[in-house]
């Protein structure tokens, strides 16, 4: 399997690689909920972290759990747990962010039987002076709880290794991130989807080689595909795959993304202090914020913008979750400030499954306007 | 059992034109999800249409209203120089050259039927609506659609029509057969505006009463559309829709704007926009010296 592909098959295989994992390495396997969750400290402890993901899949088991007006992305999730799909996992943690995601960990705690769950309280006012110092405290008690569960100190040794590896993964990230911005994009968007979110779920070293490995593959590569028009994808947990490839089938390629399944996950390193605990967590409080901890100052406005300007985007797709309250909190200001500074704007509403062909309109219309090769 | 919700299919030629003497013939062919179109145009003009029911296959529905279009012309589709796809079955035309979404090609029908002096049009068609804005050439610059719905649509329009008995296209005319206007039915929903229907009736409010309560709903979903995206004058309704006066004349009152008449058939615009961009692609491809 060429290192490319191997993404796309973690990405279709994820639960047959966690239970491998697992049996190869004896090691415990933790869920996660939400990228505030300091993969660091997992890595620290030997474990593998697990981010889960929904299947966009239609289900229709968690109806007596969670309401039908929370947002698909967490129902999807939870639908997994309720399936036994995760059933491998030793545990899960969440790092606060939307009261949604918590009512979904909560009901998750509630009806699925794991040995180790965590609430980790990341705090939403990262602006706040107060938030780094509080934070380190959280994840003193996050390592703490860990090391009980494992009956195994986290050595400071184990955290370093922690550090360097996520840190690693971040910088490869950047690297193979840099094809997109070549014209034509040596990397299709659907690609980055899959390179990006197995991040969340395979194990650093093997990410970390599997991208050392697919740089080197995409640098050779010889674009054949005609890349149309450049877009970037703003949006939370949209890790549509089908989506991507449609948008991808219609004279477009998406060349960079802000999203959970993306660069809100790895775009900043943590920063060596001589504290390593404070390395991790004010890595989580500097970090580019989800919307839910972007205030008062919005802040992840003008980082959006740098990222459409640094990849000479042409135009954005807006992929607002339904009834996600904090992005559609932010998106009528988001669409107004993206086109004031010339990048035109798409919305589009995301249920769990994708309806192709309405969306499908909605992106051809959208790139009709963007093309210069006019029909006058 | 009669079926209300039937339209008349027909088709048109311009009897004063001779195709032959013509330099280009395109054709737009604009499948939508409940009719079909087909328009001729020769050297940018309209020159033949036809108008049916979309069926179940979208190319058959493409070849037929094509093939109805040609007749009597004794046109045939090898004359026809460039062909272009458009509706929500525009990837399933055949023949065509080229596909272009319906948007595109209502503006630029739009901007054909009723000048370019057009900023906003509404499409209100079979299964969606659409708010479109552009510019003097009839080119897109902004656009709404509608969500996952089918109030505010045609098909909405023919299950009321079903359920009161009343031939489509006198639904307009007896919507305004009443004393003064009532409220609106439930706009959100064609389900649930067919069961509050239902039980006006039972209360025993005249058909014309509920038509007007239905056609009122329908303007004001439609103007929530429009007042997302803004409407500038001049302000066109192009689609099915556009034939009916109750639904117009009400949401012109709603959105204090009146539409622009146009001598052409709404229900054109997207074919007519389709065969005009064939136009501009066949001119674009005998100046490179692709075609002769």
């Amino acid at each position: 399997m060429a290192a490319l592909e191997k993404f796309e098959h973690w990405y279709h295989n994820r639960h047959e690689y966690a239970r491998e994992w697992k049996k190869r390495t004896g090691g415990k396997v933790i869920g996660t909920f939400c990228t505030y969750v300091p993969d660091e400290i997992l890595t620290a402890a030997g474990m593998l972290h697990s981010r889960i993901l929904g299947s966009h899949e239609p289900q229709d088991v968690t109806e007596p759990h969670i309401f039908g007006m929370f947002c698909p992305f967490c129902r999807d999730s939870l639908a997994q747990g309720l399936k036994g799909r995760f059933n491998y996992l030793d545990g899960i943690v969440l790092a606060h962010s939307c009261i949604h995601y918590r009512q979904t960990f909560d009901s998750w705690r509630a009806h699925i039987p794991t040995e180790f769950t965590y609430y980790l309280p990341m705090p939403n006012m990262v602006q706040s002076p107060s938030a780094k110092s509080y934070y380190v405290g959280e994840v003193a008690k996050f390592k703490a709880a860990l090391e009980e569960y494992a009956g195994k100190k986290i050595t400071d040794a184990d955290l370093d290794r922690g550090i360097e590896l996520t840190n690693k993964n971040r910088r490869l990230l950047h690297k193979i991130y840099e094809f997109r911005k070549t014209d034509p994009p040596k990397l299709t968007g659907t690609e980055a989807l899959y390179i990006a979110t197995t991040a969340q779920f395979v194990d650093y070293e093997e990410h970390n080689k599997a991208l050392e490995e697919a740089s080197e593959e995409v640098a050779d590569r010889t674009v054949d595909r005609d890349p149309g028009i450049r877009l970037m994808a703003v949006g939370s947990e949209n890790d549509d795959v089908e989506f991507f490839k449609m948008v991808e089938s219609v004279g477009a390629t998406v060349v960079i993304d802000e999203q959970c399944a993306g660069t809100r996950y790895f775009w900043n390193e943590a920063r060596i202090q001589p504290d390593r605990l404070q390395t991790i967590s004010d890595r989580y409080v500097e970090r580019p914020p989800c919307p839910t901890k972007d205030y008062p100052e919005r802040q992840r406005f003008p980082h959006v913008l740098q990222l459409a300007k640094d990849y000479k985007a042409q135009g954005a797709i807006i992929m607002q979750e339904k009834f996600c309250d904090p992005h559609e909190g932010d998106n009528p200001v988001l669409k107004k400030y993206l086109e004031d500074n010339g990048i035109p704007t798409l919305g589009l509403e995301f249920d769990s499954t994708n309806p192709l062909g309405p969306f499908r309109i909605r992106v051809e219309a959208f790139l009709e306007t963007l093309r210069t090769d006019d029909l006058f | 059992m009669a079926e209300f919700w039937r339209w008349k299919e027909y088709n048109w030629k311009d009897p004063d034109k001779d195709w032959k003497t013509a330099k280009m013939i395109t054709a737009g062919i604009d499948v939508g999800s409940v009719s079909s179109q087909a328009v001729i145009a020769t050297d940018g003009e309209l020159y033949a249409y036809s108008s049916m029911r979309t069926g179940s296959n979208s190319p058959d529905s493409a070849r037929k209203a094509l093939e109805w279009a040609l007749q009597d012309t004794g046109m045939k589709q090898e004359n026809i120089q460039y062909v272009v796809g458009t509706g929500y079955g525009r990837v399933n035309v055949p023949f065509a050259n080229k596909a272009i979404t319906e948007i595109a090609c209502h503006a630029r029908g739009a901007n054909f039927m009723a000048g370019n002096s057009v900023r906003t049009i509404l499409d209100m068609g079979g299964q969606d609506c659409k708010a479109i804005h552009c510019d003097e050439k009839g080119k897109v610059t902004n656009f709404l659609m509608n969500d996952k719905c089918a109030a505010g649509t045609g098909r909405g329009m023919e299950v009321i029509a079903d359920l009161l008995a009343v031939p489509i296209e006198q639904v307009g005319e007896l919507s305004f057969n009443v004393p003064e206007e009532p409220e609106p039915v439930s706009s959100t929903c064609v389900v649930f505006a067919k069961s509050e229907a239902m039980g006006l009736l039972k209360d025993g409010w005249t058909k014309s009463k509920v038509l007007a309560a239905y056609c009122l709903a329908m303007a004001k979903r439609v103007s929530e559309l429009l007042e997302r995206i803004g409407v500038e004058k001049e302000f066109f309704i192009t689609g099915g829709i556009a034939k009916n006066a109750g639904v117009v004349k009400r949401l012109e009152q709603v959105i204090g704007i009146s539409a622009v008449q146009s001598k052409y058939d709404s229900q054109l615009a997207g074919a007519l926009g389709a065969a005009l961009f064939g136009q501009a692609l066949l001119q674009k491809e005998k100046a490179a010296g692709k075609v002769a």
